[in-house]
């Protein structure tokens, strides 16, 4: 009995990575036959291509598997593209004009998107606001608190082999892509909180049926505010990755993330019903937005074009989903 | 009784998985009340809604007026003439009285709707009806019997010859049903088409002319009312006879000690100044008409609404239940009518339902004990003889009977003491029920104690050991088992001031 | 008895959030007067008003959505598409600027209907449907425009006509600003439409019990539909006011816009569980909003806390509204 349980669950996973990879093998072909095409004097096809990807993955990828926890409640956060700008924008700037030391900068970072976290899940939890409303008005905030805090300028990390540059080792130690290995570990950790732990197990029930939950004398309110504090914290430590990546940030900027952290998800099975959630699929699809947008610019289209697809794919999959739910139904 | 009207013959439907109706017979005449009768579930509203175009039939004819139709949406029976009283309320709230009953074909000037002349039509329906109704109220204020009557008067606005009245008295008094009974006679006698669903015999022979009969999706047969005895319609309904007599006295011991005691509960408009005891190994039923208050004052015991006063007693010492988490520690759990909305957690499997109230205890650490909670939901899976594939089936691919017991489950797993349950046998089937009841009189023998709210009288009758009847949010009874008449409960349950 | 009656009605008539939302208005408009000399000039009501314009078209659009217990996120990011397009349109494909306005005012229907199509056809929740639209459209406006900036004309360019729509200058130089009697009229249409039409009546019904209004042989999914294009179309006229009024439109912008409207709306008494809601509310939430970003760097608080704002008014009103309707659950 047990044996076929393991069976089922691996055979259910493989299923859904195997499509899913395909895809990435399918998109990556793609580019590579076509940007020499469309633009040429260019190629798809090396390290630096896939380095740069990876790159949007890792800020990406915990951005998604933050919202991953937040979608499997039921709800939604359409605030951790600004929050993830918020941190680095703070964060950065107690690093630059206020010399405070680099690891403290950090656990600012990563605080600021769990306080927003907080505030996020108290109102969502706690004074019962539909979760999209207000992710969007702590979005405002987030793009507002980083501008002020900034006075309205761009935020610029220490680059490669100046002072506090260690940070970029987290991304990229003598070419190994340290952020791919540390991305991969958060994400089994967040596997197994979601999976074999109380907190997860609640979580995944709350989407499906809340009400029942809390019949069953559960105290929802505080396994769901505590899904919007992952997936905060998240957003703090994408910051890190994002800053690690590129250095610089400007304020008033970071929504169109949102809406690729959560194509992630919903790309990867992830049900924005509630009650279905598939870390792995949120990564894989992290890694296709990645190579997606990187595709895109490498043939010559505009970022707009992006904006555009990952509408489109949300809409698809949301539309995939319902349906099938009805049909099952 | 006139001519054939409305004839529906071979009529079929399934469902994924389900037969919901197998070459269905039935037919109306002018001028007469025919009533469709048949447990929950025997496809009495699909076949209804078969009619008026909601769900499409997968074969059969319907031949109205002579010939041979078939409706695609509500509105095309309508405009032929064949209108349904629905058994939920279908009201919008925010608007008016008189805006709900000519919503969909409404008097218009030139482009603006005509309210003026829609409340002045309205009150000449109400005045027809002999109903004293505001049509400028809004509905949302009025009270549930009289949102029934709006009910009614929007059918009969329409120039209908078939009206269908789907469980009409399930939320009405006694005056309100002779009241509704005078206008049905009133639209016999304008030679329209009746057709009465209902449950309730008593109602059944004395208004209507024929009595048609559904079990499990087929039809059973067709009876004249005056020619019939209601043992007669039990038979054809259930088959078999399962309506055991009713329970005589009561099977607790006088000394029996007190478990749970509500002193003086109030909760929102709908649980007034409300006590009751129950005693250790009872069943304790709640009886009452729809709205009664009954399931608002369990549920405001459970904590699962907001108290506004009142005292809850514990084996005889004070406890506070604010939120359900408190009440399942005190070991009280709640089954509820709506299973699949507040019972179960549908796309998850037994396992995960049958911990989810006691989840801590199956936690090795941080991580849950995943062997640790299959023994245990194996161990009640058995118990309950629940019949299921396996306990990683998910519960919403079981049958209603199967998903209660989930819940029941659920509430064993975390050993409680008290369990309330709410409507605990609908929408289950006739050999499931069965089950249920027996499950229930075990659960006290091992000296559970069980609150039961039905609106099923046989069901009160048979499982209760002594009776709680409310009305309108308070209690206007109790009783021991041993003398209890129907009409006694009856009495208690529509006095309204 | 009679007479009792008809004073009760009228206090239910005048309820007290609005008499709470004026007397607000008037403290908040006091305060700013008094604090700064500058907030009390001529011109800065005629800066309130240009900031105003687009802002009312588009809560008086997202009522309709907002009534029917859905909601329209597409018209912040969709504004901007329109206007781009309208403005390339007369710019760079040599058309009339009647053609301009009315590609600007269609694509925004357009893509309204395809919201309506999708949330009552499809059944996708709305937020989400009009969380991708919000999407596309962002991308959509540059796409079609090649990338470019949108431009329409400057008040003394050929077309600069359009200009004295919202805002005529009087030759001894005082400007009227126009638009307001525009904005007045259309509140007046609208709540027509919404009070005394059936357009309004079922969009009040599918908030308050879709399923009912179906049973009623209504065909739900038309009125719906038209709901969003209602709420489209205003974004299509916003997307005018917004163009008339600061002349150029970056691509990639106006995500946020529609927090803004919708707080506006929910200000002014509309409810997000449906089923509730008017249009004079939503202009005096439009008010409100509008008077505190105009008025806020008056008292030396710069332009970003605007954001924080909008943020802040969002999550009081919706807080408000759901205490409000856990309330009205409870009666």
């Amino acid at each position: 009995m047990e044996k076929i349980k393991n069976n089922k669950i691996v055979k259910a996973i493989g299923f859904n990575r195997i499509v899913l990879i395909g895809v990435i093998i399918l998109l990556y072909v793609l580019f590579s036959v076509l940007t020499p095409v469309l633009h040429a004097g260019t190629t798809f096809v090396s390290y630096e291509r896939i380095m740069s990807a990876l790159n949007y993955a890792y800020f990406i990828g915990f951005l998604a598997l933050g919202v991953t926890f937040v979608i499997a409640t039921g709800g939604i956060d359409f605030s951790i593209g600004p929050v993830m700008f918020a941190s680095a924008l703070i964060s950065g700037y107690c690093l630059t004009k206020y010399n405070v030391p680099l690891p403290v900068c950090l656990l600012i970072s990563i605080g600021v998107g769990l306080l927003f976290g907080v505030l996020n899940g108290y109102f969502v939890a706690y004074r019962f606001l539909p979760s999209f409303i207000t992710s969007m008005a702590s979005m405002q905030i987030a793009k507002g608190i980083g501008s002020v805090f900034t006075k309205t300028q761009s935020v610029t990390w220490p680059a490669s082999a100046a002072e506090n540059s260690w940070y970029r080792y987290l991304i990229k130690w003598n070419n190994i892509p340290t952020g791919l290995i540390l991305l991969c570990i958060v994400a089994a950790i967040c596997a197994v909180v979601l999976h074999k732990t109380r907190a997860g197990r609640y979580m995944l029930c709350i989407g499906s049926n809340k009400e029942a939950v809390r019949l069953s004398g559960v105290n929802t309110k505080r396994w769901e505010m505590l899904a919007y504090m992952i997936c905060g914290l998240l957003a703090g430590i994408a910051a890190i990755f994002y800053v690690g990546a590129y250095t610089t940030v400007q304020p008033g900027l970071g929504d169109t993330f949102n809406n690729e952290a959560i194509a992630a998800c919903v790309m990867g099975g992830t049900s924005m019903a509630g009650g279905l959630a598939s870390i792995l699929g949120s990564i894989i699809g992290a890694v296709i937005v990645a190579l997606m947008q990187e595709g895109i610019l490498a043939m010559g289209f505009t970022i707009s074009y992006q904006y555009v697809l990952t509408g489109l794919i949300v809409l698809a999959a949301v539309t995939a989903d319902i349906m099938s739910r009805k049909r099952k139904n | 009784m006139g001519e054939v009207i409305l004839t529906m013959e071979g009529i079929d439907k399934s469902f994924p998985g389900v037969k919901a109706l197998n070459q269905v017979f039935f037919e109306v005449r002018k001028g007469e009340v025919h009533a469709l009768m048949g447990e929950n579930g025997a496809g009495k509203s699909t076949l209804m809604k078969v009619l008026t175009g909601i769900y499409t039939r997968d074969a059969g004819t319907i031949t109205y007026e002579g010939k041979e139709v078939t409706y695609h949406n509500p509105r095309e029976a309508q405009a032929a003439g064949i209108v349904i009283v629905h058994q939920e309320l279908n009201m919008m709230g925010h608007l008016t009285v008189a805006q709900n009953i000519f919503i969909g074909r409404e008097f218009r000037k030139g482009p603006f709707i005509d309210d003026a002349k829609m409340n002045e039509e309205a009150r000449k329906l109400f005045q027809r009806l002999n109903i004293d109704i505001d049509p400028k109220m809004t509905m949302s204020d009025l009270t549930v019997g009289m949102q029934q009557m709006c009910e009614i008067a929007k059918a009969i606005s329409h120039e209908a010859k078939v009206i269908i009245f789907d469980e009409p008295s399930a939320a009405l008094t006694e005056a309100e049903i002779d009241r509704l009974f005078d206008i049905i006679r009133e639209l016999k006698k304008q030679d329209m088409g009746i057709v009465y669903i209902s449950h309730r015999m008593d109602e059944i022979k004395r208004i209507t002319d024929r009595v048609s009969v559904m079990r499990d999706g087929a039809y059973v047969g067709t009876l004249i009312t005056e020619e019939c005895t209601k043992d007669d319609i039990i038979n054809m309904m259930v088959g078999r006879v399962i309506y055991e007599e009713p329970k005589t006295e009561s099977q607790v011991a006088k000394d029996a000690p007190v478990v749970l005691k509500v002193e003086h509960l109030n909760a929102g408009r709908m649980v007034k100044d409300v006590s009751f005891e129950l005693r250790k190994g009872e069943i304790l039923g709640f009886a009452g008409l729809m709205g009664a208050g009954r399931t608002e004052t369990l549920r405001a015991v459970f904590g699962a609404d907001k108290k506004d006063s009142g005292d809850i007693f514990l084996n005889g010492k004070k406890i506070e239940i604010k939120t359900p988490e408190d009440a399942v520690k005190a070991g009280i759990g709640y089954l509820s009518e709506d299973r699949k909305r507040y019972g179960v957690v549908l796309q998850k499997t037994i396992t995960e339902n049958s911990t989810l109230a006691c989840l801590d205890q199956y936690v090795k650490g941080i991580f849950i004990d995943g062997r640790k909670e299959r023994k245990v939901t194996k161990k009640y899976v058995d118990l309950l003889k629940t019949k299921t594939p396996g306990i990683d089936q998910l519960v919403m691919n079981l049958s209603g009977g199967n998903q209660q017991k989930v819940v029941v489950a659920k509430w064993l797993v975390n050993n409680c003491d008290i369990l309330i349950f709410d409507e605990p046998t609908r929408g289950i089937d006739v050999g499931a029920k069965q089950e249920i009841y027996e499950l229930m009189n075990q659960l006290v023998k091992e000296g559970k104690s069980i609150i039961m709210i039905s609106s099923e009288m046989a069901e009160i009758l048979r499982m209760s050991d002594r009776i709680v009847v409310m009305c309108e949010g308070k209690k206007t009874g109790e009783m021991d088992i041993a003398g209890v008449t129907q009409e006694k409960i009856m009495h208690l349950a529509t006095m309204r001031e | 008895m009679d007479q009792s009656k008809t004073k009760l009605q009228f206090f239910k008539k005048l309820d007290l959030q609005r008499v709470v939302l004026i007397s607000v208005l008037i403290v908040l408009f006091a305060f700013f007067s008094i604090i700064s000399p500058n907030f009390r000039k001529y011109t800065t009501i005629i800066t309130l008003f240009g900031y105003m314009y687009y802002i009312l078209l588009m809560a008086i659009g997202v009522t309709f959505p907002l009534i029917t217990g859905g909601v329209d996120l597409s018209i912040g990011t969709g504004l901007v598409c329109y206007s781009i397009v309208g403005s390339y349109m007369i710019n760079h494909q040599g058309m009339p600027i009647w053609f301009g306005i009315l590609v600007t005012v269609l694509l925004g229907t357009a893509l309204g209907a395809f919201n309506g199509f999708v949330v009552s056809v499809l059944e996708l929740p709305p937020f989400i449907t009009t969380l991708c639209t919000m999407m596309i459209a962002r991308g959509l406006g540059s796409i079609l425009a090649g990338g470019l900036t949108g431009v329409w004309p400057a008040a003394a360019a050929e077309g600069g006509w359009v200009r004295s729509v919202l805002k005529k200058t009087l030759p001894n130089g005082t400007i009227v600003p126009i638009g307001m009697i525009w904005m007045l009229i259309l509140i007046l249409i609208m709540t027509l439409i919404l009070t005394r039409t059936r357009v309004g009546r079922y969009t009040i019904a599918i908030g308050s019990n879709r399923e009912a209004l179906r049973l009623s042989g209504v065909r739900v999914v038309k009125w719906h539909i038209i709901a969003y294009m209602i709420s489209g179309f205003f974004a299509g006229l916003a997307a005018l006011a917004y163009g008339w009024t600061f002349t150029t439109i970056t691509p990639g912008t106006g995500a946020g816009f529609e927090l803004d409207a919708i707080g506006a709306a929910i200000i002014g008494g509309t409810s997000m569980t449906g089923g509730k809601g008017s249009i004079v509310g939503t202009f005096l939430g439009v008010l409100l909003i509008s008077l505190l970003k105009t008025g806020l760097p008056y008292v030396g608080l710069q332009a970003n806390w605007q954001q924080i704002i909008t943020g802040i008014v969002l999550l009081f009103a919706v807080t408000i509204d759901m205490i409000r309707a856990k309330r009205a659950a409870n009666r």
